[in-house]
């Protein structure tokens, strides 16, 4: 940053204190030894390289190898230069060839996860946005009430749903006495519609804590100075506190999309094979035998479609906690 | 603030505070509007489950349909309530051997791993980093299959599909939870205290133990408490690393009962399952209050506190 | 990780376990082989052709002998049974074990595949397997089976079908012993649906709009698939044929519109007696078994099942099979045979499995006359010659299951 300002010429530190040897090093910033941050994550570390970057060369493997002759069992290929693309184009062909009967389910999984990830926010904001600015001395019971559905276990939580979604269920008692459907709607036969809110209502608490984090940390005076100056409160919100919640609106919408794309739960509970999704299609493959190489390549599809929101997402968590540390 | 220099912008203020417009400009009004759509997210949120756990006292099969109170799907029904059925119990029984074995490993480690990533610098740090976050956004399918995948053909010879496998995947997917909250926490705290200690002669393992963790136990106890509390959900791991019957936990059997034709002892389990999380973060709860009494300043502290570790 | 010549080792195994015989360490040149060409077959073994009614396989031996007749019984240890659950009553079970002093374990697997991938990396050595009869060609091919010594299975004469004695999957019965047979048909709930209705509708009446929400198909490829072709009147459900398969895909797809019918594998015990679903399609034993799955109060006449008239439909069995590395054979072969008496054979079927086991001594008349199978089901009981007029689903090659695979994949992807 050029300044004006002339640096004074000081020492860059204080003198060093006499400490004895495998100390001062300037990085950890405390005076430990170089060694001992490598070893307190190397556990972790190597278990997140076992259990979970090799894993992933096994997909590669699977998706790019063949079947056993006698059971079709996946017979992985570890060497990649013995890989080979057949199951991967054949599964390409699949959704964008001439007979390609699993397009439906890749333009539907999309539609899904924008329709419900924009539902989540629509609906997710305002409450994030009244709990942190005005949640006042009541802001503990409303954050417990967020945050509960976090601990009131996803499975349940649907299941609640699709009973108040049965033919007698209270959905359709509440709309036959309201007089707006006289005869039972059929909510679990595969409509979009049950499918889409059910995303909505299993994700949604993801976007509204991060939102709320963002939103609280945000510079209430900011805000007050914009008032102040006469501005609407649409205006301010408009030219303040969108501006400064970008980042968490941004993080919070990457947080429920992208496990959005694997789910297949939702669609197994709420809907029906008429609605499905890419991670159904994963799941339906992984037990069929012979299929092995099929669904590695589905996998390897899905990580290929997230890559682009997840670096995004990465990329800016990072550029966020360098901004606060 | 004069309103000639804002002229042509903005109207004048008493023009602007009149009538059904001037409500709606008002900077300082209250958020009836907001206030009201808060509590009907939450009334939407929450609603259905209190009633799904009142159905599991039906007296009826059905979820639906009220047909009175009735114990029969917790204890009453000698075939079919919950506490009778012994698959049920023997489901009860692996979901909480899973959910505390996993959180005594997974917190730890993730706790050194977090210590570790806020202190140390460089590459090889960003690229763990990297990795923890990964694991954290990427879809549970990704990684069952994964690892399914992996114990059936790299490791087919070391690790068997089953409780052991079981437990390596969800070590794997929870990791970065604690983490995540632990990190959150050191980046309030920063190094001054551990400074502070080896100024006054402490070694570093010393000020690690006697200084860093106990600033981080609010942290750490949320850690075991989310942990415990998604491990005992979760069900996309845990259904493909699955061996036999005796190996599925309850959520996969509410899972698969909900996909068939479930009775509202489903409900109950399910109740069940939420009833031991809720011991859970009760007890870490505790814990952190006890922990934490000197740290503790001002009104916000409690419940906001420890949500936000 | 291990060395690369370990896990090409550790694949070799699993591809040509010889019975007993202690692996040996592979040649550089069968290293080298199998190096270049990742999926080859074990040598000395042929692909076996699937085997069909009018195209019978005899089975090859690779080289073993059964086991000595006059082997002793292993009493005191401990037999080990594999197959799905609660498909074999536990009582019989105990009946075995104070018969001759051997006691038996019980262990299940959740599918076929899975059965068979732990036995072959030895994750479970099992001494009694059961299995289907499509995988017989395979299980041999890969030596994973050995063959049975027929002096200590008497009771396969003497209590049998006649026709088990040279199936045509395996002529000389000389690994395989029959199970329980079965039909697959379709389910209804008598108490909603007439049965005159059924009888004129056969498989149409599955994609009966009026029945929206009230059917299920199940939630297996070749099982639904099979029914379609036979709604269309193709009989070879082992066809290869692009047209055929499209045209049963298409009639699913259309199936599921019509009724947003439920894909399912348990529904017709489950859903179906707990009256949410009135037309399953379903295997016969599940409907016998149904009347213990009725809620109290709810007599059996409400179980209806439907079967072609002309006995037409698809029909099949499965197997019990000693695998070659079972540790104690003689016992195998003693639970075998006991299986296969009339007494426990009938017994296991009647008061707990629901499914018929190809036994003489089974009069079908009487089965309906005693209460075994309620009287409203008649259709359900299996008779001999339902093998020559109805319809096997069988092994296909490879490229003909994944045509079968593509075609599910259509229906059940909402495509």
């Amino acid at each position: 940053m050029a300044s004006a300002v002339q640096e004074p010429a000081a020492p860059a530190a204080p003198p060093e204190p006499k400490r004895s040897k495998a100390s001062a090093t300037e990085e950890s910033g405390v005076w430990y030894p170089k060694w001992y941050w490598p070893s307190f994550a190397s556990p972790a570390t190597i278990w997140l390289a076992i259990f979970f970057i090799l894993p992933l060369y096994v997909v590669l493997s699977v998706a790019f190898g063949t079947s056993d002759p006698i059971f079709g069992a996946p017979l992985p290929v570890y060497e990649p230069w013995y890989w080979s693309t057949s199951s991967l184009t054949h599964v390409l062909g699949r959704f964008f060839g001439a007979a390609a009967f699993w397009q439906p389910a890749l333009l539907r999984t999309f539609v899904f996860v924008f329709l419900a990830s924009l539902l989540c926010l629509l609906i997710g904001f305002p409450v994030a946005y009244y709990v942190a600015r005005y949640g006042g001395k009541h802001k503990g019971i409303y954050l417990l009430l967020l945050v509960a559905p976090f601990w009131i276990s996803y499975l349940m939580r649907i299941f609640a749903w699709q009973s108040l979604l049965t033919s007698d269920g209270f959905v359709n008692y509440v709309l036959r006495i309201l007089h707006i459907a006289p005869t039972p709607i059929d909510w679990l036969s595969g409509k979009p519609i049950t499918v889409i809110l059910s995303l909505v209502y299993g994700y949604i608490p993801y976007l509204i804590l991060p939102v709320y984090a963002g939103i609280d940390r945000m510079n209430v005076s900011l805000l007050e100075a914009g008032r102040d100056l006469g501005a609407s409160p649409w205006q301010t919100f408009r030219r303040v506190t969108l501006p400064q919640s970008k980042q968490a609106i941004l993080a919070g919408l990457v947080i429920v999309s992208l496990p959005m794309f694997g789910d297949y739960y939702t669609n197994d509970l709420m809907g029906s094979p008429k609605t499905s999704m890419f991670g159904n299609l994963i799941d339906k493959t992984i037990t069929q035998q012979g299929q092995g190489p099929r669904a590695g390549s589905l996998v390897l599809i899905l990580m290929v479609i997230l890559l682009i929101p997840m670096a995004y997402y990465l990329r800016s968590t990072r550029r966020a906690a360098e901004g606060i540390g | 603030m004069s309103d000639v220099a804002l002229e042509g912008q903005v109207t004048r203020p008493q023009e602007r505070s009149a009538g059904f417009g001037g409500w709606l400009r008002n900077p300082w009004r209250k958020p009836w509007f907001l206030a009201g759509f808060t509590w009907a997210y939450l009334a939407w949120s929450i609603l259905p489950v209190l009633i799904a756990i009142a159905f599991s006292f039906n007296a009826g099969r059905s979820r639906s349909v009220w047909q009175g109170f009735s114990m029969r799907w917790w204890t009453g029904d000698p075939n079919d309530a919950l506490f009778h059925d012994p698959a049920l119990r023997q489901a009860i029984v692996q979901s909480l051997r899973l959910s505390f074995i996993t959180m005594i490993i997974a917190v730890p480690l993730g706790t050194m791993f977090a210590i570790a990533l806020d202190r140390w610098h460089g590459r090889p740090a960003r690229t763990a980093n990297f990795g923890m976050l990964f694991s954290f956004v990427m879809p549970e399918i990704i990684l069952g299959v994964s690892l399914y995948l992996l114990f059936t053909n790299l490791f087919k010879n070391l690790v068997h599909l089953g409780t052991g496998a079981q437990l390596l995947g969800l070590i794997t997917f929870q990791l970065s939870y604690p983490v995540i909250i632990v990190r959150a926490r050191l980046l309030t705290i920063g190094p001054e205290y551990e400074e502070a200690a080896m100024d006054l002669g402490a070694k570093p393992g010393q000020a690690l133990r006697r200084v860093l963790l106990p600033l981080l136990f609010p942290a750490i106890f949320a850690s075991f408490a989310i942990t415990f509390a998604d491990t005992i959900d979760d069900f996309v791991t845990v259904n493909y690393l699955a061996s036999t019957a005796a190996t599925q936990p309850l959520s996969v059997k509410i899972y698969s009962a909900a996909r068939g034709s479930p009775t509202p002892a489903v409900n109950a389990a399910a109740t069940f399952m939420l009833i031991s999380t809720l011991m859970a973060i009760g007890v870490g709860f505790l814990i952190y209050r006890v922990f934490s009494r000197g740290q503790r300043t001002g009104e916000g502290a409690g419940v906001t506190d420890f949500v936000n570790a | 990780m291990p060395s690369p010549n370990e896990r090409r080792f550790s694949r070799r195994q699993f591809l040509g376990r010889a019975a007993g015989a202690a692996v040996a360490v592979p040649t550089l040149s069968a290293i080298l082989a199998a190096c270049a060409k990742p999926g080859q077959l074990p040598p000395g073994v042929t692909q076996l052709l699937p085997a069909r009614q009018d195209r019978p396989v005899t089975l090859p031996l690779y080289g073993r002998e059964p086991i000595a007749t006059d082997a002793p019984l292993e009493e005191g240890s401990t037999l080990q049974v594999y197959n799905w659950d609660s498909y074999l009553y536990k009582h019989t079970l105990k009946e075995f074990t104070a018969k001759y002093g051997v006691n038996i374990e019980y262990t299940t697997f959740n599918n076929m595949e899975e059965g068979i991938q732990k036995i072959s990396t030895g994750q479970i050595k099992p001494d009694v397997f059961f299995t289907d009869i499509d995988k017989i060609n395979k299980l041999v091919m890969a030596k994973l089976l050995q063959p049975l010594n027929h002096d200590l299975i008497p009771n396969l004469v003497k209590n049998v079908w006649p026709v088990y004695q040279n199936p045509f999957y395996d002529q000389h019965w000389r690994y395989t012993v029959p199970y329980v047979t079965w039909t697959t048909g379709v389910g209804y709930r008598r108490d909603h649906i007439d049965d005159d209705e059924v009888a004129a509708k056969g498989y149409d009446i599955l994609w009966d709009p009026q029945y929206k929400g009230k059917v299920s198909i199940y939630d297996d490829y070749r099982t639904a698939l099979g029914m379609a072709l036979l709604k269309n009147g193709i009989y070879d459900l082992n066809t290869g044929s692009d047209a055929n398969l499209k045209l049963a895909a298409d009639d699913l797809v259309r199936l599921l519109d019509a009724t947003n019918a439920r894909v399912s594998i348990n529904a017709s015990y489950s859903a179906f007696p707990a009256d949410e679903i009135w037309l399953s399609q379903a295997w016969s034993g599940d409907m016998v078994g149904d009347q213990y799955y009725l809620p109290k109060g709810v007599p059996t006449s409400v179980l209806g099942y439907w079967y072609p008239k002309q006995r037409n439909g698809e029909v099949n069995n499965d197997t019990m099979v000693i695998p070659t590395s079972a540790q104690h054979p003689v016992a195998a072969h003693t639970f075998i045979n006991f299986m296969l008496d009339k007494k426990y054979a009938f017994e296991n079927f009647a008061d707990w499995v629901g499914y018929q086991p190809p036994q003489n001594s089974i009069n079908p008349s009487e089965l309906i006359a005693d209460g075994v199978v309620p009287k409203t089901i008649p259709e359900a009981v299996v008779r001999q010659d339902d093998f020559k007029k109805g319809h096997l689903l069988l092994e296909l090659n490879r490229d003909t299951d994944q045509l079968w695979f593509d075609a599910w994949d259509q229906v059940t992807s909402g495509g």
